[in-house]
């Protein structure tokens, strides 16, 4: 890499003739600490920081960011002026390598528009460091105190001047004018980084085997103790440059018709982060989301993009009112380590997307069709008023994402089968803001749809096989295109059975269509609810869906069952199918978790390493089964 | 549906919320587009009998005579907006309950003339009735009340995300009171919303919004004796400032009796 020289004292006037071209951004000092911001005078600049109390992500993953406008059913993204170019100075080797690692998120699938703009136009200069902070411990990961790419040009402090180092084509083209740093100077560099390299103190040891270690230590009494301190005020991932997790939601105007959808910064520490209707928290226990926290950025992020989750910046430590720190964790742990395990890593079935459409904007999709199937659950027919949808396809268990402007999106799955071409159905049951404002809707109102989103059930695997389907209350919606898909193809498919348990007989699914299911050959259908009224003309089972499992004629072998309804059923059921001797491979699960995005971004749908909206909502149970924590 | 017919209700407190009511002067015209402000002493002089669609109820029950008054709002309004720390946790009247006299002895302490004074315990209104939607503060947030309004116009819940201050403070790049100048901050317990609003001046966060969801004032109230040497009374008086009687608040307390 070509190096060049700049003497401190034509720092000032270099930027200055940046700041023709570029908005300069960089460190300034701030009640004795450092923040970046929009430098308006150079001499502000403090290239000496030592970390800033925000990470440079701020100026990629805005802290809030308007996605789109919408006005009544429409949406339409907001017409802005175009990004101008932008140049960040100063950037530290950590900072850099996170933003490397949020390229990963943002950019890879379902490439982020807004991301994609504020990066694509942001120069990047480095800054390597040339004495350790108090707190980081970047070496453990390689991402500093030098730095090796990712940037346009890296600067380091040898005394009297700078070494600038060119890393892009456009760093060489920055670096025009100057003078070719001479062999003595880059030995200076080569020395400052590498004593700053020797006198750092804190580290991680191990990182290649991190997510081995923490998986067989995942019951460590490290976590209890940490928990009792945690304050769960979300500092260290606010502060975090590598976290990425974010809320959607609408704002309206007083018209109530007008309003933004915007996005703000999430953290996994809240607890109102994995929050879905009928205040459901999925990770309601601290221990839970500080282990999610730690696990995310040492292994977990390692596995679902292949990038580091942590860059050893030691932002969360400096921030924490009570010192938790990643360092002492993992040294605590290693002093009395649990027993070794034999680990699974889980290794998501990678579906990537790539087109170059706002992922982010709706479909219009009309109501054909309204109808009550339970006082509280309607199933609406829906198809999209584009023709450029009709090639519109999905598969049997996969989901939509509807919104309904000024109330916001939600994640809905697919009720009818994927061979149905024209329309589809979505089954909804009326629990949250969306889902009630769904239910106030008729038939001609238009609601907003994108997706279809995930994987879904595996229909060319059970073809020439027993299918077992095993539904709880509203869970049997993501299966009736199953049922139909099969009734239609009979023949390819061996023998049929359906179980199917409610809470009371009134609040059963489908009904009207069980007499055709029934007739289908080779077909078993099983019903019970959990309880009856008095008045309740009920002939069938009383009693949880697991009684019904006795009543299974199919084989284990050359079977597969496929599961779906709240976690604690299926929590029962699957230790009961694996009891009547299933494999776990044999058994597919449909998880229900908070999603904002579907596209493997916001991070509210975490289940361990598992992003439930794309890697699922269908999954074979082996491929989970081994997750730290496990999955019910 | 016509506006919603609202009503302001207040019981023991220094107005302050309702006056953030009103002190929206750039969109006050608006609101009053979509709302139909039945009754409202501080700022009408017409008022009108319930029924009402929204009540919003600032302050706390401190009397039985309020205790009545609350009672009727309930039966008049479809919903029950409970306006400020006072009504959503007994707020600052609520010290009384933890100054360790008797109601007689507070009261012989405050009033001089005795004979028509009857006073209890304080208490938030949700003590006493059922609450739809609680409005924190101290005084209350006027985005949040406008949001509050947005939502019940459209018939949605707003769902409120009351995790702690900490976060809006370190959005602002805030250095932390706490750490870094050894202030006695109770921004990392205490519910958000208020946009860090006293941190960003440089004062610490006084708890006035009640505790965030998940709140750990155990530790914090460590922090307080053993790194910035409060004492366990100071520590005690911190957490009942505003809402000592959440059982959230009271485990920053802990077993210290004498305040």
């Amino acid at each position: 890499m070509e190096k060049y020289i700049l003497p401190k004292s034509e720092l000032a006037e270099y930027v200055n003739k940046l700041k023709k071209e570029y908005e300069i951004f960089g460190p300034v000092s701030k009640d004795n600490k450092y923040v970046f911001q929009s430098i308006e005078d150079p001499q502000d600049l403090r290239l000496e920081y030592d970390t800033t109390i925000l990470p440079p992500k701020k100026y990629f993953h805005s802290p809030e960011q308007i996605m789109m406008e919408f006005s009544g059913i429409a949406d339409s993204v907001q017409e802005k002026e175009p990004v101008g170019k932008r140049l960040l100075i100063g950037v530290h080797p950590c900072d850099v390598n996170a933003i490397l690692s949020l390229d990963k998120v943002f950019l890879n699938t379902y490439s982020d528009p807004y991301y994609k703009e504020l990066r694509e136009n942001t120069i990047i200069i480095a800054n390597n460091c040339t004495q350790p902070c108090k707190d980081g411990f970047c070496a453990s990961f390689k991402t500093g105190p030098g730095i090796e790419n990712g940037f346009d040009l890296a600067l380091t402090d040898i005394g009297p001047k700078y070494v600038i180092t060119v890393g892009s084509e456009k760093g060489k083209e920055l670096a025009k004018g100057f003078d070719l740093a001479d062999e003595k100077e880059t030995a200076l560099e080569k020395k400052t980084i590498n004593d700053c390299l020797n006198n750092i103190t804190r580290w991680i040891d191990d990182v290649d085997n991190i997510a081995n270690f923490l998986h067989a230590n995942f019951e460590h009494e490290v976590w209890m103790e940490t928990k009792e301190e945690c304050l769960a005020c979300g500092a260290c991932t606010t502060a975090c440059p590598t976290c990425y997790c974010f809320a959607v939601k609408d704002m309206v105007e007083l018209c109530l018709e007008k309003g933004q959808r915007t996005r703000v910064w999430d953290s996994c520490m809240f607890y109102e982060f994995s929050r879905v209707a009928l205040d459901h928290v999925f990770m309601a226990d601290r221990t839970s989301r500080i282990k999610q926290r730690i696990y995310h950025k040492l292994a977990y992020t390692k596995q679902q993009f292949d990038v580091l989750g942590c860059v050893g910046c030691g932002r969360c430590v400096g921030i924490c009112l009570k010192n938790i720190d990643p360092v002492k964790i993992i040294s605590r742990i290693r002093e009395v380590p649990c027993v070794p395990q034999d680990p699974c890593i889980y290794n998501p079935q990678q579906k990537s997307v790539v087109d170059n459409h706002n992922p982010w904007l709706t479909e219009k999709a009309v109501i054909k069709a309204v109808k009550k199937i339970t006082p509280d659950v309607n199933t609406y027919t829906f198809k999209f008023t584009s023709p450029n949808m009709k090639d519109y396809s999905f598969e049997n268990g996969t989901y939509n994402m509807i919104s309904i402007f000024g109330v916001g999106e939600s994640p809905i799955s697919i009720s009818s089968s994927e061979e149905e071409k024209d329309t589809f159905d979505h089954t909804v049951r009326v629990v949250g803001n969306v889902t009630s404002a769904l239910g106030k809707l008729h038939v001609g109102d238009i609601v907003g749809i994108r997706g279809p989103y995930g994987h879904g059930w595996p229909m060319e695997e059970m073809k020439g096989k027993n299918v077992l389907i095993i539904a709880g209350g509203i869970g049997l919606a993501p299966l009736r295109g199953v049922i139909k898909s099969i009734e239609r193809n009979r023949d390819q498919y061996g023998r049929l059975e359906i179980l199917y348990g409610s809470k009371i007989p009134e609040s059963m699914l489908f009904t009207d269509e069980y007499g055709d299911w029934q007739k289908m050959p080779d077909t078993q259908l099983l019903l019970t609810v959990d309880c009856v009224g008095d008045n309740d003309d009920w002939k069938e089972n009383i009693g949880v869906v697991t009684k019904l499992c006795d009543k299974i004629t199919c084989s284990t072998e050359n079977t597969i069952v496929l599961a779906c309804g709240p976690d604690v059923m299926m929590k029962y059921v699957v230790a009961k199918m694996l009891k009547l001797g299933f494999k776990p491979n044999q058994v597919f699960v449909s998880l229900e978790r908070r999603m904002g995005c579907g596209m493997k971004k916001c991070g509210n749908c975490h289940l361990g390493p598992v992003f439930v909206c794309q890697d699922g909502p269908v999954f074979r149970y082996s491929d989970i089964m081994n997750l730290p924590g496990g999955v019910f | 549906m016509g506006k919603p017919k609202v009503a302001f209700f207040k019981l023991s407190s220094c107005a302050g919320c309702q006056l953030s009511a009103l002190n929206i002067e750039p969109i006050l015209l608006d609101v009053l587009g979509v709302i139909d402000i039945r009754y409202f002493v501080m700022a009408k002089r017409e008022n009108h009998g319930g029924p009402y669609d929204i009540g919003f109820v600032e302050g706390a029950v401190t009397s039985p005579r309020e205790l009545e008054e609350l009672k009727k709002i309930r039966e008049e309004c479809s919903v029950v907006v409970a306006m400020g720390t006072c009504a959503c946790f007994g707020g600052i009247p609520s010290i009384k309950n933890f100054c360790g006299m008797t109601q007689k002895q507070i009261e012989a302490k405050v009033y001089t003339e005795l004979w028509d004074i009857k006073s209890m315990p304080v208490y938030g209104i949700d003590y006493y009735i059922d609450v739809d939607y609680y409005l924190r503060g101290c005084p209350i947030d006027k985005n949040e009340y406008l949001i509050l309004i947005k939502s019940l116009l459209k018939g949605i819940n707003p769902l409120f995300r009351f995790h702690s201050v900490c976060n809006e403070c370190i959005l602002k790049e805030n250095v932390c009171l706490l750490i870094h100048r050894k202030k006695a901050c109770m921004g990392s317990v205490t519910a958000s919303g208020c946009g860090a609003l006293c941190t960003s001046l440089g004062r610490e966060c006084e708890g006035c919004r009640g505790p965030a969801s998940d709140c750990n004032a155990e530790s914090l109230a460590e922090v307080f004796t053993k790194e910035l040497g409060l004492s366990k009374a100071d520590v005690a008086r911190k957490f009942l400032k505003y809402a000592g009687n959440t059982p959230e608040f009271s485990k920053g307390v802990g077993h210290y009796e004498h305040y």
